[in-house]
């Protein structure tokens, strides 16, 4: 399953990392902008303070009456101020700077010549002669600076955030990869595959990552080992007893010629045949389960149809479900999976089995094959007793078998034969209740693509 | 029932040694010397005759030097395991036919053991009939083969391979697919025990052992249709092997 890239580790660290950069470069940013407005308003006082200082100085060597031609002349000129200079008695003598100030540093609007609203900062200082002159400095040329100071500031933002985002890409790519690489073995493995083991760096780890492939590869080689000893015991055990079963089955066919025509030996003899073959069935149903649930899984590229499958399965059992006073319906269409015929037989065969050996006489047993969408699904119903839903997964389980006397004869094994069929399929094996009775699907995923009849022909 | 018991002890219908040989010769390479004197009891009980190598290094000196018609070969030996005995034989272009003896019965072992050049594999235990029917058809591939016949006869039964047409006298019978199948494979081997499990790969696919006993409820369905009328019966069951239709 492959995760949204968002919900990918990496990618959220990535993301938060650029969030942090984004908000400290703002903050940053405002501060230095906070600092460089004082910065640049305290310059503008100084301007003022001294434009101011030299008037006062003009004042002071030229007399009271000389500095309404001062201000109107610096007024002409435009040394970057404006001025406002009022009588005593409040006549305006020179200046163009709308208001009346009070005294000291104020801040003043007007609506400027060519329209729009231009603001000042002023101070005003009273005159020794009781006249109140005011100047001031137009911010615009400052707000025009600190405007091109905030552009500078969000580009070297953008530039920091894009700076982090690529480091952060070309430093995480390398372990997205690694990671990725752990996931693709661990979902071989979930698949059946115990051989894949994670590409890993030779040597001593280099980081955590090498640490955990090399952990991985260890457990992997672990779980290999013991599911080697299970299969090395198993033929042990396959072995030492068919030996003796060997020479049982022989004692008999000898003790069977012996016995001649006496009734009652031959029949004793059947009898202990039975029971070997029942020993034998159980151990072949046993072996067989141990061997689907154990094959590797990697190699499965066949093609096998379902239909096919089901209907020459189907056509095998009928006779024996109709001798038995059951009915047998098969509806089968081609739907194509990705599968090995031979196994899928197998399966399917126990579940006609299990719908035989668990149902009344009179049952009718249907076996269809739908080709869906998303996949294709066998499905086998009957109309007998059904299992209760509480019981239904225990019945999967080896061994199980849900009368409490086990007398209705078979392994136990046959429907965790279909489970393992199944796992090895990637089938979805379901069990519900067909009321009455009940119904076992199984749920194949669609063919993979690149595999087309066309191609199946051919492999044919 | 009379059937069965005429035919346990070798004297079924078929002559003694398959076909015109007059005794099948065989080479039984089997480390466990209970078994072995059974078998070979049993063989030469039948007219065969039979040779024990008790180890795989004894087992490759005398394939190479005897004449044999079929080898037993079992799988784990003392000295030189089945496997590699036969792979030996082989890469010497000794080419006699081999069956492997066995208790290891996984799909991957039968694989293996086949691919190392056996011919057939019998899982232990095994009934003696069914040893015998595949020996009896390992040995036959000794002899040339004349290609098979169009029209299948036992006796008054016909079986038209090409028209798909089966006739027991004057009377046509009519055959499922399936039951045709069955059928043509007995008449292809008439006159040879064709055992439970070569019924169910060649004619159902089944590389299984089902828990059912799906092939006698066929047969016996066959046999309704073919000895309808009282007719005389022409499959026989040979007891712990399987069906036999007697040739003409």
């Amino acid at each position: 399953m492959l995760l949204r890239w968002q919900a990918r580790a990496g990618v959220r660290l990535a993301l938060v990392q650029t969030l942090i950069v984004v908000l400290a470069f703002g903050l940053a940013g405002y501060l230095v902008q906070i600092s460089l407005r004082q910065i640049s308003q305290a310059s503008i006082r100084t301007h003022v303070a001294g434009e101011v200082a030299s008037l006062d100085d003009e004042f002071e060597q030229k007399g009271a009456h000389h500095l309404p031609y001062t201000v109107a002349k610096r007024s002409r000129l435009w040394r970057g101020f404006e001025y406002r200079l009022i009588s005593a008695n409040g006549a305006l003598l020179a200046g163009k700077l709308p208001g009346s100030p009070a005294l000291g540093w104020s801040r003043l609007s007007s609506d400027g010549p060519g329209g729009g609203r231009r603001h000042y900062l002023t101070y005003t200082k009273l005159m020794p002669d009781g006249a109140r002159l005011t100047v001031g400095q137009d911010l615009a040329v400052e707000a025009g600076e600190m405007a091109a100071i905030d552009r500078s500031l969000v580009m070297c933002g953008v530039l920091g955030v894009m700076f982090c985002v690529g480091a952060s890409y070309l430093f995480a790519r390398g372990t997205w990869r690694r990671i990725a690489a752990v996931v693709a073995t661990a979902q071989a493995v979930a698949q059946g595959r115990l051989t894949v083991r994670v590409d890993g760096h030779p040597g001593p780890p280099r980081d955590d990552i090498d640490e955990l492939s090399s952990a991985f590869n260890e457990m992997l080689d672990r779980i290999g080992l013991l599911m080697a000893q299970v299969r090395q015991v198993s033929t042990d055990i396959a072995h030492d007893l068919r030996t003796p079963l060997t020479r049982f089955n022989q004692k008999l066919e000898r003790l069977r010629s012996a016995a001649g025509v006496d009734p009652a030996m031959l029949r004793a003899i059947g009898g202990l045949e039975d029971d070997v073959s029942e020993i034998l069935r159980t151990f072949d149903a046993l072996l067989q389960l141990s061997e689907i649930e154990a094959a590797d899984r990697g190699a499965q590229n066949k093609i096998a149809d379902l239909a096919e499958v089901a209907a020459r399965v189907g056509e095998a059992y009928r006779p024996d479900i109709e001798d038995s006073g059951r009915s047998l319906i098969i509806d089968v269409r081609p739907a194509l999976v990705n599968g090995d015929g031979d196994l899928l037989a197998q399966g399917l065969a126990n579940l006609l089995e299990n719908a035989l050996r668990h149902t009344h006489k009179g049952a009718q047993v249907q076996l269809t094959v739908n080709a869906l969408p998303e996949g294709a699904e066998l499905c086998v119903q009957d109309d007998g007793p059904g299992i209760a839903p509480e019981q239904r997964q225990r019945a999967l389980r080896p061994f199980v078998r849900l009368e409490p006397s086990r007398s209705s004869g078979g392994s136990g094994l046959g429907l965790a034969i279909v489970a393992a069929v199944a796992a090895r399929h990637a089938a979805r094996l379901s069990l519900e209740d067909a009321a009455p009775g009940l119904r076992i699907g199984l749920c194949f995923p669609a063919v993979a693509s690149g595999q087309t009849p066309e191609k199946l022909a051919l492999i044919s | 029932m009379l059937a069965q018991s005429e035919l346990r002890d070798g004297k079924c219908g078929c002559p003694q040694g398959p076909f015109g040989l007059s005794a099948v010769r065989i080479l039984l390479i089997e480390d466990e010397p209970a078994s072995a004197s059974y078998i070979a009891g049993r063989l030469e009980e039948i007219g065969w005759s039979v040779e024990i190598a008790a180890d795989g290094a004894v087992g490759v000196s005398r394939a190479v030097h005897g004449e044999f018609d079929v080898l037993i070969v079992d799988r784990m030996l003392p000295a030189i395991d089945g496997l590699s005995l036969v792979r030996t034989l082989r890469a010497q272009n000794i080419n006699t036919p081999a069956l492997f003896l066995t208790a290891m019965g996984s799909v991957a072992d039968r694989v293996e053991g086949l691919e190392s050049g056996g011919d057939d594999y019998l899982l232990k235990p095994f009934s003696f009939e069914e040893l015998r029917a595949r020996l009896q058809i390992l040995a036959k591939r000794r002899l040339p083969q004349d290609a098979p016949s169009t029209v299948l006869v036992a006796k008054d039964l016909k079986l038209d391979r090409l028209q798909r047409s089966v006739s027991r006298g004057e009377r046509a019978i009519d055959l499922l697919p399936l039951e045709f199948k069955l059928l043509e494979f007995l008449l292809l081997h008439a006159g040879e025990v064709v055992t439970r499990s070569m019924l169910l790969q060649q004619v159902w696919g089944f590389k299984f052992d089902p828990q059912t006993n799906i092939v006698e409820t066929h047969i016996s369905r066959l046999r309704g249709k073919i000895d309808l009328g009282g007719a005389k019966p022409l499959i026989t069951t040979v007891r712990g092997a399987g069906y036999l239709i007697a040739p003409a």
